[in-house]
């Protein structure tokens, strides 16, 4: 049996909590997307290190020997994996599974596991942060973009859902 | 002890990267307990039918930004030495746009997809996958909205700025928007789809 769920107000108090840990201790916010990004580069530099030191963008991750993987979001990202595989073995809730609606095949609701994956790892980089590191980050520093950039994630998802219900409800 | 800790010289650099796995693990933790391991959950919100994921949202959001500021009037920590992010208002917006696309269609964001996939969520690894792809389509192709991507820079552009407010009427509206937010999405839930689901 599945533990029960935290109460969703005391969750959101814990994550505001770990952002003010990282702003007190390290000085900045936390986030996901750049320590993906960061994988994504060092893959590609060493399957094509040519097309990686081309890229305008991804050339400077490596410029004078650097680790893109030595990177504060980085260690945070594994901490990220302990803590909530120690959650999952605590709440018994650690399964290989597809989650998805009724009204959908597994294999169908991976191409759109795919696809929401492209879509969001391009936007990461284009709003310069994700849920986390752009959204909660910036919008407990109060950003204007930050905030522009969560009404924004809400308009498009609720736009989408109609034409994607099949897939969850 | 005032804060950051590491920029003040009283911890190391090691030291702040073994605080970086610490803080990490409590967010991990605190994801997987919310249930945000749940591409169902997650995209449950889009259509109102489980808003735990706004109501987490807010919260954490009021909470960091009362516990920043309210810290730095305690004079526990410099403010001076934060990182604050710049804004970018329409690569934010048109990339906010594509993301919520992407958040409805796979169920996750990068940070829920990564305490999904090691929870044994299959379609979060698959996501995670996408996730690679389409950063380095756009660090690829980078030339083709590098100046998009750098237009309207407005720099480190607040709340209080924009309204021309005081910081703490600005946190105060941001806790209101929170509280009430919650409250009327949860009504909206029971509405459309009852108390049981």
């Amino acid at each position: 049996m599945k533990k029960k769920l935290w109460d969703p107000v005391f969750g959101g108090v814990v994550i505001g909590i770990s952002i003010i840990l990282t702003f007190y201790v390290a000085g900045r916010g936390l986030g996901a997307s750049g320590a993906l990004t960061a994988f994504a580069a060092t893959i590609q530099n060493i399957l094509s290190p040519s097309i990686t030191q081309s890229s305008q963008y991804f050339s400077k991750y490596f410029a004078n020997g650097a680790n893109p993987l030595d990177d504060y979001l980085v260690y945070l990202i594994i901490g990220v994996m302990i803590g909530s595989f120690i959650a999952g073995m605590v709440s018994k809730d650690m399964k290989l599974e597809v989650l998805k609606g009724p009204n959908i095949s597994n294999k169908g609701r991976l191409w759109y596991a795919l696809a929401g994956g492209i879509l969001v790892g391009y936007a990461a980089r284009m709003a310069r942060g994700c849920t986390s590191g752009q959204a909660l980050v910036g919008g407990a520093e109060l950003s204007v973009g930050a905030w522009a950039f969560m009404f924004s994630i809400f308009a498009g998802g609720f736009a989408v859902a109609y034409f994607i219900r099949r897939q969850w409800i | 002890m005032i804060g950051p800790l590491v920029k003040n010289g009283i911890i190391s650099d090691g030291v702040n990267t073994l605080f970086a796995v610490l803080i990490g693990m409590l967010f991990g933790y605190a994801l997987q307990r919310s249930g945000f391991t749940s591409s169902k959950k997650i995209a449950g919100a889009f259509y109102m039918k489980d808003v735990d994921v706004p109501v987490v949202m807010f919260t954490a959001i009021t909470t960091a930004s009362i516990g920043l500021w309210g810290l730095s009037l305690l004079g526990l920590i410099d403010l001076g030495k934060f990182y604050f992010l710049p804004s970018y208002l329409l690569p934010m917006v048109v990339g906010g746009l594509i993301f919520g696309v992407g958040m409805a269609m796979g169920g996750f964001c990068p940070g829920t997809s990564i305490a999904a996939m090691v929870t044994g969520k299959i379609d979060a690894m698959v996501f995670v996958g996408g996730f690679l792809l389409g950063s380095l389509l756009f660090g690829d192709l980078y030339p083709w909205w590098d100046k998009f991507y750098n237009s309207g820079a407005n720099g480190v552009w607040r709340i209080d700025q924009l309204f021309n407010i005081n910081v703490g009427l600005a946190i105060l509206l941001v806790a209101l928007l929170a509280v009430f937010g919650s409250l009327g999405m949860r009504k909206l839930q029971y509405k459309f789809w009852g108390k049981n689901d």
